[in-house]
């Protein structure tokens, strides 16, 4: 399927050159592997508060990207109810990121309180707020294509200012290629896991969050106070969204109202993978599935291969790499 | 009102099918299992259908109607093997385990569909021969099955069998104590959902003339839940409403859109923001109707216990 | 249990309420022939207006309302308007299955312009084909389209014919090129028929393909695919994908350092790239089956049009949508003035049906596309296939198609 063999040269050339084709591969799959992690870590963070997943997680990932674009000072299409529109003022990316995240944020948290909330006082089935959130995905995607149409948008201007756009780790002979944003998006999200790894086990909202996610019950007969502990999670959760659609739309570009939607599912992959409900856990899901991908050879089957490796995990290991034991209610 | 049904016929019947696939995904939910595989079912019962009536019962004119009924059989029977080869692994999972391990499934079977020459790639199998000359004569095949699929859900609520799988649903723990074998009965249930997922691929082939990656994906398990558990997850009456109303409600929007002297704006809304307006729906159902609109007590004697609240 | 009735009765009540209403309020429009919009005709477009696909769907809208507007401004058909009739297909088959219904039976459309992807075509096209109403499918390139019936024909060149020119134009450029790596879009049907039709001329031209790489629509990453093309050590590279995908996998390309010839399928073709690739979209060949710059009456006051409203270049698709409108018009026209005593809408909407299908195939069409007519079939025969070179500014932010000849 995959063409002709490629020729084949004399022995230490060719082990040369799969030495680089790996560096390359293992590289270029971490920087993918940690975008994976930060989007996965905000299902992770509702999952373990509520017990659901939160279907609307891709939504917010890529509304992300489009306050981003917007608060850069993007102009949008011609198509839609802002046609033309753009906001007028033109904030250097970093900031426009923070802004567009904490936008998300307030979104995600508006989202939980119209639409979950009264669910979880009617203490229904938590599929029925599983189904909510796919709802909840459903009408942001079209209100984003109602608003801006469905046109691809680049962020204006230099995101990430005067940098090469590639940088050779190798030699001229053997070069070992990675583009630069991948590595600055590498950095980033290292960054931002480092902080929220402090911020959920060294700060006091963290470690309420935690206590909240083990046990709502005895947290509230604790004094927390539970509800502003789950808008505080799902805040950060649309916070983290937020950041992977931007860091992806600042490699990538936004690819229309539908582009977070692969993602979701991608992330899906990551969180059982790493064990649902463990930070460590997803991390390490988002760096396997980022790895495993960048090296199946037959480029056809790399999203396959994906799922039935977590197909497999799951029989194997239903709890994940690094989930808890399952609690069976008795 | 020939007019209707020329225009509507195509609806009415895919309606109907949305009844069977909801159908299809409330079996395994009677016994408690949320699986999302059907769609995966329905895509492979499709290939079968559109690859045997382009390649091998290559027919001239109106394609035999035996010929489609043993499609159909071929169909179920392969997907209730594959039914059992998925389910025995993947049913040890619980809950979303379960939900996000179908999810896989369907996503593996979508790929490699997209990869495999058989299947014709992302163009898929087009010209499938067609046993009716109009949408709406496909209800011969399609009324008695879902009838039928409906008659036997009703039968299956009623005995034995389908005591064991509420009781797994309600209490798994205390119905392995009982002596009632959880992994049996549960991969029963998938299996049914499995097979008649598959038949109704076989027909919807046909159906749509052409066959294609696109039709078993993730999308469509939503769909398909949105059936079950707004239509009412406690009675099979609710997946059969569920699948009619939220097949039609595109259509029904579309309908509203051109209703004349609307003023503009509120048309154009309907148009443009029509899936919007679905998943508006979706997230009131879910807090208005979370019984789902058909609710558990309906069709049972009085004597049987009342809405028993979830969890 | 008294309220759990009274929802359950109000839910079924409701979408019943909707239909009864609906089905009243049109009674009165149902005539016998195509004289329900006023005393225009009513030509149907089912496009992706929704889901995603809507970006195509979006393009094909605009050109067919600028057609809708030129020839209106024109007289119509023989002094009486045309109007168009949208109904949405969204991305799916069931969808455009829905459209079709509802424009043949409905909205008794004398013909209709769509769909846009060629599998929602081998799915609603059929429907058509029995009804006897003539179907033109703006962008359907895949193999097979004009089989599916005698009432089904595409203005859309297919991508047999369009594809091999682009690969003889790069080895004009440079013929030194001996080995070949290509990359496709396995989830899109444009993409899959086109690439194979590539990897054929390869092989024609005895050059060695040496890897064939495959992507999805929806990726946002191609680093694997990329490294595994470079590697290879291709001296051309030929993508077939959608703006953004493909745009983004020749951007990730060219910084990991490929140098070579880029030749992009005709899904590229659009100013939707430029966005995407920026600078780096400069020299891609494109083998296209529109070209702004094509120099007829048609094109010129088509562009204008489009420029005027929109500010860029118009798309491909949106050429094709207005020349799928500008064909049924113009053989709408014809017919009409083989019949002068009657008006056309007049007639039967069956007959006039079958009458428009035989006529567009006969005619002859200057368009935006160039000379067009049809086979038999209801294949497109088009005269002018063009290759282009991007050009992008110095800044990257916008760019034009220059031809090569």
């Amino acid at each position: 399927m995959d063409g002709k063999p490629r020729s084949v040269g004399d022995l230490s050339g060719d082990r040369i050159k799969s030495m680089t084709v790996f560096l390359q591969n293992l590289l270029g799959g971490l920087s993918i592997g940690s975008v994976y992690a930060i989007f996965a870590l905000g299902y992770t963070l509702v999952f373990s508060i509520l017990g659901i997943i939160n279907f609307a997680h891709g939504a917010i990932f890529t509304l992300g990207a489009y306050f981003t674009y917007a608060l850069m000072g993007g102009k949008f299409g011609f198509n839609g109810l802002l046609a033309n529109f753009s906001l007028g003022i033109q904030l250097p990316f970093w900031l426009a990121a923070i802004l567009a995240a904490i936008l998300a944020g307030g979104v995600a948290v508006a989202i939980e309180r119209l639409a979950y909330r009264p669910l979880r006082r009617k203490q229904s089935d938590p599929l029925l707020m599983v189904v909510s959130s796919l709802g909840v995905a459903l009408v942001l995607v079209n209100l984003i294509q109602y608003l801006v149409g469905a046109e691809n948008y680049t962020f204006p201007g230099n995101t990430y200012g005067d940098l090469p756009s590639a940088i050779n780790f190798g030699s001229a002979k053997n070069p070992i290629v990675i583009r630069t944003v991948q590595i600055i998006i590498f950095v980033i999200s290292g960054m931002i896991l480092a902080g929220l790894t402090y911020f959920i086990t060294g700060t006091k909202y963290g470690k309420a969050i935690r206590a909240v996610a083990e046990d709502p019950t005895t947290a509230s007969l604790l004094g927390i106070d539970t509800e502003r502990f789950i808008m505080l999670s799902f805040f950060v959760s649309g916070f983290l969204g937020s950041i992977a659609g931007t860091l992806v739309g600042s490699s990538f570009g936004i690819a229309g109202p539908y582009f977070g939607i692969g993602f979701g599912l991608k992330g899906l992959a990551v969180i059982v993978l790493g064990g649902l409900g463990s930070i460590p856990g997803s991390v390490i899901g988002g760096l396997l599935i980022g790895m495993v991908e960048s090296f199946v050879p037959d480029s056809g089957y790399k999203d396959a291969v994906a799922f039935a490796i977590l197909f497999i995990i799951l029989l194997v290991r239903p709890q994940g790499i690094l989930g808890q034991k399952l609690i069976q209610k008795v | 009102m020939n007019d209707f049904l020329s225009t509507y016929g195509f609806l009415i019947v895919s309606m109907l099918f949305g009844s069977m696939l909801g159908i299809s995904l409330y079996l395994p939910l009677m016994a408690g299992q949320l699986s999302l595989a059907s769609p995966g079912f329905y895509a492979v019962g499709g290939y079968i259908a559109a690859i045997l009536s382009t390649k091998v019962f290559v027919t001239t004119g109106t394609f035999p109607i035996p010929l489609l009924l043993l499609e159909m059989a071929i169909a179920g029977i392969v997907c209730g093997i594959l039914g059992i080869l998925v389910g025995v692994p993947a049913l040890r999972l619980r809950g979303i385990y379960l939900a996000i391990a179908t999810i896989a499934f369907i996503e593996i079977i979508r790929i490699i569909s997209l990869n495999l020459e058989i299947t014709g790639g992302a163009v898929g199998i087009f010209g499938i021969p067609q046993p009716f000359n109009s949408p709406i004569e496909y209800l011969w095949i399609a009324l008695p099955l879902l009838l039928l699929s409906m008659a036997f859900v009703y039968r299956l609520e009623n005995i034995r069998v389908g005591r064991a799988l509420v009781a797994i649903r309600e209490d798994e723990l205390a119905a392995d104590a009982m002596g009632i074998n959880p992994t049996y009965y549960k991969v029963l249930a998938f299996t049914l959902g499995a097979i008649l997922a598959g038949v109704v691929g076989a027909v919807s082939a046909h159906f749509l003339n052409t066959w294609n990656a696109r039709q078993g994906t993730f999308d469509a398990s939503i769909v398909y839940l949105t059936f079950v558990l707004i239509g009412g997850s406690r009675s099979f009456l609710g997946a059969v409403l569920g699948g009619m109303v939220f097949t039609a409600m595109p259509e029904l929007l579309r309908f509203a859109a051109d209703t004349p002297n609307l003023p503009l704006f509120i048309a154009q809304f309907l148009r443009d923001g029509r899936l919007m307006i679905f998943g508006l729906l979706i997230v009131l159902g879910t807090i208005f109707f979370p019984q789902g609109l058909v609710p558990a007590g309906l069709l049972k004697r009085s004597t049987q216990r009342e809405q028993k609240s979830t969890k | 249990m008294t309220s759990a009735w009274f929802r359950w009765v109000l839910s079924i009540g409701f979408p019943v309420l909707l239909t009864a209403c609906g089905t009243s309020n049109n009674a009165p429009s149902r005539g016998e022939n195509a004289s329900s919009t006023g005393g225009a005709i009513p030509i149907g477009i089912a496009v992706a207006q929704t889901s995603n696909v809507a970006l195509l769907g979006q393009e094909q809208v605009a050109g067919a309302k600028l057609a809708e507007k030129y020839f209106n401004d024109r007289g119509g058909v023989n002094g009486t308007p045309i109007k168009l009739i949208l109904q949405d297909t969204a991305g799916d088959e069931q969808g455009a299955i829905n459209a079709f219904q509802t424009l043949i039976n409905r909205d008794k459309v004398v013909g209709i312009v769509g769909p846009t992807l060629s599998q929602q075509a081998f799915s609603a096209d059929p429907i058509a084909d029995r009804a006897k109403v003539p179907v033109l499918g703006p962008s359907n390139t895949a193999k097979g389209i004009p089989e599916i019936g005698d009432f089904v024909g595409r203005v859309s060149a297919p991508v047999a014919i369009v594809a091999p020119n682009a690969v003889k134009a790069a080895l004009k450029i440079n013929p030194q090129i001996k080995k070949v790596a290509v990359f496709f879009a396995q989830n899109d049907a444009f993409s899959k028929s086109e690439t194979e039709i590539f990897q054929q001329t390869v092989q024609e031209q005895k050059l060695e393909l040496a890897t064939v790489q495959k992507f999805q629509t929806t990726d946002t990453d191609f680093q694997s695919q990329a490294t595994a093309g470079i590697n290879a050590k291709p001296d051309l590279v030929i993508v077939s994908g959608l703006a953004a995908d493909g745009g983004n996998l020749i951007r990730q390309l060219r910084e990991l350092g490929y140098k070579g010839l880029i030749i992009g399928g005709n899904g590229l073709n659009t100013s939707n790239l430029f966005p995407v690739c920026k600078k780096l979209c400069d020299g891609i060949l494109i083998a296209q089956a529109y070209n702004p710059a094509q120099p007829n009456l048609l094109n010129k006051a088509f562009r204008d049009a489009y420029m005027a409203q929109y500010q860029k270049e118009p798309p491909q698709f949106s050429a094709q949508a207005f020349t799928g409108v500008q064909v049924f018009v113009e053989a709408l026209t014809a017919l009409s003035k083989a019949t002068p005593t009657t008006k056309v809408n007049a007639q039967p909407i069956g007959d006039l049906r079958v009458g428009l299908n035989k006529q567009l195939l006969a005619g002859k069409y200057s368009t935006p596309l160039g000379e067009i007519s049809f086979t038999p079939i209801g294949e497109i025969v088009q005269k002018d296939f063009y290759v282009a070179q991007i050009k992008m500014d110095a800044d990257g932010t916008n760019g034009k198609f220059t031809f090569l000849k």
